[in-house]
């Protein structure tokens, strides 16, 4: 039913296929076919959001210069470790002048290259400011369809607001520096609010000490301590050159996952207000393109744009009116 | 096949050095001009095996790979890439080359398959337009949009 001269549905059936065995090469063409906006990839994206969901994902942010890439380097190789298949999804910014990218978070991953246990794909966040590119949901469909055991996603290098990433991972680990700011950055909204874990990394530069307790004050504060079945984020201090605490902060990543588990109700809370703010944000996408950029009007469309203008109807009343069934 | 339209997306360029070459200023000069001409760079740096490379090129879905070269040992370790990247049905990735490449050397690395050689003296835009013709894809011009 959804078949189409581009893509026969025996087309569709290969790829589904091809992801489903972990095929990387047919696998990686359609997250190019995702990055491309090709509408004809859909069908098969349904097919796969339908059964998928069950790997874990981890999401890394902090800001650039953190450590963000090292530490997920360290990651991947714990991970392996334990014999986990891994995929890692590593955006990077792009020129808001050329459109251009340097993709450059495999550098530090380079020793994982030939291991056939690794997926890592870089990603241009294409002009998104929130910390993802716009593919990143989808990408994460086909990478959770692909069979690895547990997905990471490593974030452009952000500031205080990009919080796209608690979306999406089931975890959120936030990497700071000692160069982080004092006991006030750490109180102020944003998206240490977002974190699950913390992560103080180079802890062997002056003032770890320090920008750790001001990140554990500030976690403290938020958490009602009575509560027992709140999750209590944790400040750990690693370095990722050396590998020092790694094991520890994948003990509270481990801790924070059976945490979701002991409590699905909170799990599912997080499921639901992910799936609320990315179906508003596809409604507003759908309506942007249907009325702006393929000028596609309907007759209704007209009409309503016709009374904002000779002042019949007011612009507030005319979205209601296009938002619901009446005439 | 049909004749195809110019194919959707940014050119995906694989910038990379194999071996134990570490000049790495000639090919991260490269990629921030790719990067102001639209071009998505993954960029490996230096000390990669082939078949690390390889990897990163099925990984990545990249349009065409580009490799640096300062060291005389550039025929043997690309032969080794090409043959690696045939071995893992990459061999349809165009490779271009840079750097410090003899012009005796050039007949032989093309017999081997390698697409553009771009060495001292070279123009971004001689580099450019040989991305354009082998990928099949059109650069975009941002900054023609926003004006």
């Amino acid at each position: 039913m959804t078949t189409s001269p581009d893509q026969p549905a025996s087309a569709a059936a290969d790829a589904i296929a091809a992801v489903r065995r972990g095929d990387i090469r047919g696998s990686a063409r359609l997250i190019s076919r995702i990055e491309a906006d090709d509408e004809s990839v859909r069908p098969l994206l349904r097919t796969l959001y339908l059964e998928g969901g069950a790997t874990p994902v981890l999401g890394v942010t902090g800001p650039p210069g953190a450590g963000k890439s090292t530490l997920v380097d360290q990651v991947i190789a714990r991970y392996r470790a334990r014999a986990l298949k891994v995929a890692v999804l590593a955006i990077d910014p792009a020129s808001p002048f050329s459109g251009g990218a340097i993709l450059g978070d495999r550098v530090r991953m380079g020793r994982h290259n030939t291991d056939a246990g690794v997926f890592i794909r870089s990603m241009s966040a294409r002009g998104v400011l929130g910390g993802l590119a716009r593919a990143t949901g989808d990408c994460l469909i086909v990478l959770d369809a692909m069979g690895f055991d547990v997905i990471l996603v490593e974030t452009v290098g952000v500031g205080q607001n990009e919080i796209d990433i608690m979306r999406h991972a089931h975890t959120v680990l936030i990497v700071q520096t000692p160069a982080a700011g004092d006991a006030v950055q750490a109180v102020k909204a944003g998206i240490l609010e977002i974190g699950d874990v913390f992560a103080v990394n180079k802890a062997d530069t002056p003032g770890a000490d320090r920008a750790a307790a001001a990140l554990r004050e500030a976690v403290e504060f938020r958490y009602d301590a009575h509560d027992v079945t709140a999750w209590h984020p944790p400040v750990l201090k690693i370095q990722a050159s050396t590998g020092a605490g790694i094991d520890e902060l994948l003990d509270a990543v481990d801790r924070h996952r059976s945490h979701s588990a002991a409590y699905p109700d909170q799990l599912r809370a997080r499921l639901v207000k992910r799936a609320r703010l990315q179906l508003a944000e596809l409604v507003a996408a759908t309506l942007r393109r249907r009325y702006i950029l393929e000028n596609d009007h309907d007759a209704k469309f007209e009409r309503v744009l016709d009374d904002v203008v000779e002042r019949r109807c007011d612009p507030y009343a005319a979205a209601e009116r296009l938002l619901d069934k009446s005439p | 096949m049909t004749p195809q339209p110019r194919k959707a997306g940014p050119i995906r360029c694989l910038l990379g050095m194999l071996g134990t070459d570490v000049h790495t200023k000639g090919i991260r000069t490269l990629a921030q001009l790719l990067r102001d001409r639209g071009v998505e760079v993954i960029y490996l740096g230096e000390h990669n095996t082939a078949q690390g490379m390889v990897s990163a090129m099925l990984a990545e879905d990249v349009d065409v790979v580009g490799l640096s070269f300062s060291t005389a040992t550039y025929v043997h370790y690309t032969r080794g890439l090409l043959d690696a990247m045939k071995a893992a049905g990459v061999g349809d990735v165009p490779v271009m080359l840079g750097g410090l490449i003899h012009r005796d050397d050039e007949t032989e690395l093309k017999s081997i398959g390698v697409k553009g050689i771009f060495g001292p003296g070279s123009t971004t835009d001689q580099i450019m337009q040989f991305l354009e013709d082998i990928t099949g894809k059109s650069l975009i011009r941002l900054r023609d949009n926003l004006a």
